[in-house]
């Protein structure tokens, strides 16, 4: 059986020692640049925990630099967000005395009795 | 009488050849896909319809400027912004604006499997050399393997303007068919067990870290590939605007109108580019199998690169190495399809926040691939 691999004129000759260099440092090169940013953003946490914990450490000792180690994960995180969110929708401090009464016919203006008229009208047929 | 016979003559139907109809056939299978089985609708309807009006027959150079390759033309003037180059960026800058490193951050070893799938471009590469296609066209090829259309389409509209049409379709194509093309390879490179992997849960990433992640990512890789400034930069400008929450206006404007319009007149541009006369070439077929199978190889590089990472790793720390294939970019088609399998495995296993990590990471990985490709191939 024909695949289509045979049916295509490829010519393994055709590729040189200048395409494989080609292909070789390309693919380093974009393999170090990714390697750099893993390299720097592993370090990064380290960075910040340290300089968390000497700043915990002059406010409250060694029991509270400790703190500076704990990693929260995501999903503490997640569930502490939402609680939050859901904590503060509740609130009704600040509620509207007025519950139910809303205005809702509209100032008389020569410019609008035609329609005031068909707005009213429809109300009464309901 | 005359009058009539020349409006025949203008007319498509006069014009129309069988490779008119192909193309006609091919744009509305792209329009039935997206609406039917909502693959990629909001690239394959803007293609497919663009298709369409690119292949709808007419007599070209008759001075009414119809034509994408006429000049003075409206599509002409719109496919400019193909042609130099500028909607890749943008629709950058709207990716980097939508985009959320914070997996990437919290685990940065994952970064190594967005490296690793860009194998797929430069075998890829080197299969295009053994067709005959010359280096910059090889290179334009290859870039398929990153699976990421804008930067497919601005390698090629650099490297070999000829072709963009058929490389684009080529990329949007399996982009849209990757719940087909990567499940098979996944579940061939994986035993059942690796498949059940369950990895640990990705800690909180601060505000500080996801600021500076913009900026300190578009230094390094931008001082290594200076060639993928205008893609990295304006998807790092993207998700500035987006993590230092100091400018929402402009994160909504890059993530909704600009993305949106630049979609729109890409998508159109690119499948009216595809006009039968132009298309239907030998080189095109050999675009599309090459396609595939830079996007096998990539997957497959991703997976077989977690397989190796986690001979390093303790047992707690192992990676599901269906993540792996995550990163061909394919934002985030390719994290959706490693959520599915990894179901399939364990109806309680989640990999999707995981396998975000290694798809922005390809999305860096192939504008990197693409910059040192220019700056290595561009005269």
């Amino acid at each position: 059986m024909t695949t289509v691999v045979q049916l295509l004129p490829i010519d393994l000759s055709a590729i040189g020692k200048l395409h494989l260099t080609f292909a070789v440092i390309g693919y380093s090169i974009v393999f170090v640049s990714l390697f750099l940013l893993y390299l720097v953003f592993s370090l990064l946490p380290m960075l910040f925990t340290r300089n968390l914990r000497r700043k915990f450490k002059k406010e409250g000792g060694e029991e509270k630099a400790a703190l500076a180690d704990n990693k929260v994960p995501g999903e503490v995180s997640a569930a502490i967000a939402t609680a939050i969110s859901l904590y503060l929708e509740e609130l009704h401090d600040q509620e509207s005395a007025i519950l139910t009464i809303k205005k809702v016919g509209k100032s008389y203006s020569p410019w609008n009795s035609k329609i005031y008229n068909v707005i009213n009208f429809n109300r009464f047929q309901r | 009488m005359e009058g009539i016979v020349r409006f025949f003559e203008n007319s498509g139907f006069a014009n129309a050849t069988p490779g008119h109809f192909l193309m006609i056939l091919v744009g509305l299978i792209f329009i039935f896909l997206a609406i039917r089985y909502e693959y990629k609708p909001l690239l394959l309807v803007p293609i497919g319809f663009g298709i369409l009006i690119g292949n709808t027959p007419f007599v070209e150079h008759t001075g009414l400027h119809l034509g994408i390759y006429e000049d003075g033309s409206v599509m002409n003037y719109l496919y400019m912004g193909v042609l130099k180059g500028i909607f890749p960026p943008l629709i950058f800058l709207g990716i980097g604006a939508m985009t959320d490193f914070s997996p990437l951050i919290s685990n940065p070893k994952l970064i190594l499997l967005g490296a690793a799938a860009q194998i797929g471009i430069f075998l890829t590469y080197l299969g295009a050399i053994s067709l005959g296609f010359t280096n910059p066209e090889s290179a334009s090829i290859g870039i398929i393997g990153g699976a990421d259309g804008p930067t497919a389409i601005f390698l090629s509209s650099k490297l070999a303007p000829h072709l963009i049409g058929s490389i684009a379709i080529a990329a949007y194509s399996y982009m849209a068919l990757l719940p087909v093309i990567q499940p098979p390879i996944m579940r061939l490179l994986t035993t059942k067990q690796e498949r059940r992997i369950k990895m640990k849960p990705p800690r909180s990433v601060s505000k500080l870290e996801k600021t500076l992640f913009p900026v300190v990512a578009l230094l390094l890789t931008g001082f290594i590939a200076p060639g993928s400034l205008p893609l990295l930069g304006m998807l790092f400008l993207g998700n500035l605007l987006k993590e230092s929450m100091v400018t929402k206006r402009l994160a909504d404007t890059a993530k909704n109108t600009i993305i949106d319009i630049v979609t729109i007149i890409l998508g159109v541009t690119i499948g009216a580019s595809t006009q039968a006369t132009t298309f239907l070439t030998r080189e095109s077929i050999f675009i599309f199998v090459l396609g595939a199978t830079a996007f096998m190889i990539s997957t497959a590089g991703g997976v077989l690169f977690a397989k190796i990472m986690n001979f390093f790793l303790s047992p707690e720390n192992k990676i599901n190495p269906l993540i792996g294939a995550a990163g061909v970019s394919a934002v985030p088609d390719s994290a959706l399809v490693v959520q599915i399998e990894g179901l399939k495995a364990d109806p309680d296993n989640h990999l999707i926040m995981h396998a975000m990590a290694p798809n922005v990471a390809g999305v860096i990985g192939s504008a990197v691939a693409a910059g040192i490709m220019m700056s290595l191939l561009l005269k």
